[in-house]
């Protein structure tokens, strides 16, 4: 797995196309290659209830739908692989 | 053609004039602001992600208590983020002009690309009005999908990685939603297909149910200031006490909802106050360190308890707007009058040097961003069509306190500096007239005015309050509760009330809304192209399908004609009304109203949200129209030429309209405005009978032949309305606003009796000329606007576009406050400016990246105007533009 920009606990979107770095208020890509700082942020792609089924498109516990992408600081579920 | 057409007064200097009044925001503003130009529309999934999973969890719990879950969820999971030098925190999503889909509304609209759901929302009329809006091609508007960004309805982006689930979560959606549940039931009102086919030839703009069933009202901040988030839940715990096991059942499950709401919320917030702590743990900066370290301590305290100051004041009315608005599409949540409802904190503040004026007015200015970051998600007819992308969140100034005096403040003041030295569409700012009011703050609004900003309107208070005592009287409001009225949206009158706030011991009366959405119903009915099709029979000729059943008619006298349309409006609006109700009790039924009812009174009281007629206020709707000006020209066309000096027959007419007086189209020439069309070949065997309908009186000159026809038509349509009930048994009344909606009505109507042409946009708003017609300056076109008597409208609203130079320097300032005040005192009900060189607008249609800043008054709205469409950009760039006062 590439880990990108948006990955991380230090990404800040200001929209779908960019954002800034918390770290230095650089403006970044979410897509760019992550940096040395880099920490990986809770995703749905990184917890080990996340099943991947398609292209952006899984599974959470096997029972529902859900998206590799999607940030998990605030799901309780979520538990790192 | 007619170069000159659109001015009154004489040549504008060949410079082109800037305002004269230009102030900077501070840095701290200006970095925000600037960040925001920066920033697209943008979408995610979070929120409805977790909405639905909640949702479906629940099945089979009760409806209320299962859609508190789901938004408790919502809030509880939203990705919390803050933005360098922020001051007031929190959005409605991950981005910073961040907006997500409700498919528990409407479903179909993001199914799109899937063809055989699409071909069965056009075919159904739901899609029409996205087909001929025009999106702003600049600005924030992700028009085209690029690399990893798609584009939803031209201005939304959606990140690809995102774009399964919102599929797999619409799917879910399907059948369920407010949208289909409503469509179904709507089909059993016997004459269901007429209202398909008026939806198909956008005689109407769209169903209110399912789009955007709550706004164009004022929010009431009252209870969480009053009580704090845990004395809500403290006191919703108490009524459970009460009233479970006890008759009127639905109360408990009321409270029980608000309960899980309040502390979804308080989640959300606490998420808030540790993402700022986390922010402080990595900042070097030390002042910006400090100011992460006071967010998150702000955010804990109004977590939990009232507001002990200004700015947590400010912060938590903020996050409370922002929590209605993720719970429903909404546009026009109107935060009223806000430097009254926060006036008691900042004058115990400032009494105690506790803060600055020049603190305020950052404070004041970083609010005036956060709401501009504010985006509604919908459809491209809804988005673009009537809002111009725009969320209306109307703050007024001025009015009456309880008591009847001047409710003029120092921090109103305030307001409208930030208003000059801030310009953001958002809040849109309206002051609330009236004679009482001290010059020195109309001035400060004059001030204002001339920015060019488009703000603030100035709005007719007796006009105002008199509407409400009539439709109101009967749910029991008295004129001293009148007082607390406040415009909802772009200039929706809406009732208030007066709301005992207790702080640092002493009692204060602070306004707030108290009534649900004041604009929902039959929204819009395009008067123009309802005579169309009494013209053509009943047909929309540009679609050639049958609207109306045919008449049948010769059409050989005015009564005729004019009985014909009355007949057609009347089968419009009975049709919407029946199957708008069927949308709403779909949406009552399915998405309850939770955050908004605990904020309005009296739901808590009576344990009842706003779709059981919990707000003190309920008699709601309305019926909206578009196009008053190119009917009232048109109509008197028809009556002076085909009627009374038979310069040409009923049928010659027909054929002339047919082949659009001998020009070409709007359609074929890309511009949308009366002038710069141009001739077809067909030129000279029309030019005739043109030259006759742009001669015949028109609306705005002081004219009595075409003023007498605007009065019987107002006091008609006004009384029309209540022959017909909103789903909650009361009476409909009128509404007169076009917001945007001109600019595509427009677009599918064919050349009208008034010598308009085919696809040329309509007159803007209710009260404005049509551009150019109004030859003899303000005054005459205040005394034909006032011709009836617009407290029989929950509004009218009249544009007017005045270049710098006529209102130049102090004695220029004089002058306008004269002007307006001579139409208020007419008892005209509403007055906007555009003060700008229509020159300047056009160098910016040509360069728009030069331009991002610029913005223009459309019709109740300001919005920056490389975010228009084009449509309404022509339109505005062809209003009469005064060179005189």
């Amino acid at each position: 797995m590439e880990f990108k920009c948006k990955d991380c606990k230090f990404y800040l979107a200001i929209d779908v196309f960019k954002g800034i770095c918390k770290l230095d208020q650089k403006r970044i890509f979410p897509d760019d290659v992550k940096c040395m700082s880099y920490e990986k942020i809770p995703k749905c792609k990184f917890c080990s209830n996340f099943t991947e089924e398609k292209e952006n498109l899984g599974s959470c516990m096997k029972n529902y739908p859900a998206y590799p992408d999607m940030t998990a600081i605030n799901c309780q579920l979520f538990q790192w692989k | 053609m007619l170069k000159e057409y659109n001015y009154f007064g004489p040549a504008p200097d060949p410079e082109v004039s800037d305002r004269e009044t230009r102030k900077k925001p501070t840095k701290r503003a200006e970095f925000l602001r600037d960040l925001y130009f920066e920033a697209k529309s943008s979408t995610s999934m979070e929120f409805p992600y977790w909405y639905t999973r909640t949702w479906e969890e629940l099945d089979g719990e009760i409806p209320i208590i299962r859609r508190a879950e789901a938004l408790k969820s919502g809030f509880e999971h939203l990705t919390p983020v803050i933005y360098p030098k922020e001051l007031i925190v929190g959005g409605k999503a991950i981005y910073l002009r961040g907006s997500f889909p409700m498919p528990w509304l409407s479903e179909a609209f993001y199914l799109a690309s899937e063809d055989k759901l699409y071909k069965e929302a056009l075919e159904s009329g739901k899609l029409t009005a996205d087909t001929v809006t025009t999106m702003g091609q600049g600005g924030g508007n992700v028009t085209k999908s690029a690399g990893s960004v798609i584009s939803i309805a031209g201005k939304f982006g959606l990140r690809k990685e995102e774009l399964p689930v919102l599929i797999e979560i619409s799917k879910k959606w399907k059948d369920k939603s407010v949208d289909d549940i409503g469509h179904k039931y709507e089909q059993m009102v016997p004459d269901y297909k007429d209202k398909e086919e008026i939806m198909r030839s956008v005689i109407c703009m769209f169903d209110s149910g399912y789009t955007l069933p709550q706004g164009r009202e004022v929010i009431n901040y009252y209870y969480p200031l009053q009580w704090g988030i845990d004395g809500l839940i403290y006191i919703c715990e108490q009524e459970i006490n009460k009233v479970a096991g006890n008759p009127d059942m639905d109360r408990l499950y009321f409270y029980r909802s608000v309960i899980l709401v309040l502390t979804g919320i308080k989640n959300w917030i606490l998420n808030y106050s540790k993402e700022a702590k986390f922010l402080a743990t990595v900042e070097k900066d030390e002042k910006q360190k400090k100011e992460y370290e006071e967010i998150a301590r702000r955010l804990i305290n109004i977590s939990s308890r009232p507001p002990e100051n200004f700015h947590e004041a400010l912060q938590m009315i903020w996050l409370f707007h922002i929590a209605v608005l993720n719970e429903d599409a909404i546009s026009g949540l109107s935060p009223g009058r806000l430097g009254q409802i926060l006036y008691p904190y900042w004058k115990e503040d400032i009494d105690n040097k506790t803060i600055t004026k020049s603190e305020t007015l950052e404070l004041l200015e970083c609010l005036r961003v956060k709401f501009t970051e504010i985006d509604c998600f919908a459809s491209t007819g809804v988005v673009g069509g009537v809002l111009s992308g725009n969320t209306f969140n109307n703050l007024c100034l001025g009015g009456l306190k309880k008591d009847g005096i001047s409710a003029v403040n120092e921090l109103e003041m305030l307001i409208l500096e930030a208003g000059i030295t801030c310009g953001t569409p958002q809040p849109t700012l309206s002051i609330l007239y009236d004679e009482k009011l001290d010059e020195e703050f109309l001035l400060k609004g004059i001030e204002c005015t001339k920015t060019g900003t488009g703000y603030p309107a100035w709005v007719n208070n007796n006009v105002a309050m008199e509407f409400l005592l009539n439709n109101y009287g009967s749910e029991g409001m008295q004129p001293e509760e009148a007082r607390a009225w406040s415009i909802g949206g772009c200039l929706e009158t809406s009732p208030g009330s007066w709301m005992p706030l207790t702080y640092k011991n002493k009692l204060y009366y602070i306004p707030g809304g108290s009534a649900p959405a004041t604009s929902v119903g039959v929204h819009f009915l395009s008067l123009p192209k309802i005579l169309e099709t009494v013209l053509f029979n009943g047909l929309d000729m540009r679609t050639n399908e049958r609207v109306f059943p045919s008449h049948n008619l010769k059409l050989e006298n005015y009564n005729e004609l004019w009985n014909t349309f009355k007949d057609y409006f009347t089968r419009a609006v009975d049709v919407l009304a029946r199957t708008n109700n069927i949308q709403h009790d779909a949406w009552r039924k399915i998405s309850h109203s939770i955050v908004n009812s605990l904020l309005k009174p009296d739901c808590l009281e009576k344990g009842r949200d706003i779709g059981q007629m919990g707000s003190r206020y309920n008699r709601t709707f309305n019926v909206e129209s578009c196009g008053t000006a190119n009917l009232i020209n048109s109509l008197s066309s028809l009556k002076k030429n085909v009627y009374e000096e038979k310069n040409f027959t009923i049928d010659e007419f027909r054929d002339a309209v047919l082949n659009n007086f001998g020009y070409r189209t709007a359609l074929e020439t890309g511009s949308y405005s009366l002038i710069d069309q141009i001739p077809s070949e067909k030129f000279d065997k029309y030019k005739r009978i043109h030259k006759y309908c742009l001669e015949a009186p028109k609306y705005g000159n002081d004219d009595t032949f075409v003023d007498s026809i605007l009065k019987e038509w107002e006091d008609w349509f006004c009384g029309m309305c209540s022959n017909f009930k909103s789903l909650y048994d009361m009476p409909l009344y009128a509404c007169q606003i076009s917001v945007s909606t001109h600019g595509p009505m427009g677009a599918v109507t064919l050349a009208t009796p008034d010598g308009r042409l085919c696809g040329t946009t309509f007159a803007d708003a209710s009260m404005s000329a049509y551009p150019g017609t109004d030859k003899n300056g303000p005054y005459a076109l205040f005394t034909s606007a006032t011709c009836w008597n617009h407290s029989l409208s929950q509004n009218s609203q009249m544009n007017v576009k005045i270049h710098p130079s006529a209102v130049k320097g102090r004695e220029g300032s004089r002058k306008f406050l004269e002007l307006i005040r001579a139409y208020l005192r007419k008892g005209g009900f509403h007055l906007q400016f555009n003060i700008v060189d229509s020159r300047m607008l056009k160098q910016a249609q040509k360069e728009p990246e030069k331009y991002r800043g610029l913005m223009v008054r459309v019709a109740g709205f300001t919005q920056y105007w490389v975010e228009l469409g084009k449509q309404i950009q022509d339109e505005v760039i062809a209003r009469t533009e005064y060179e005189e006062v």
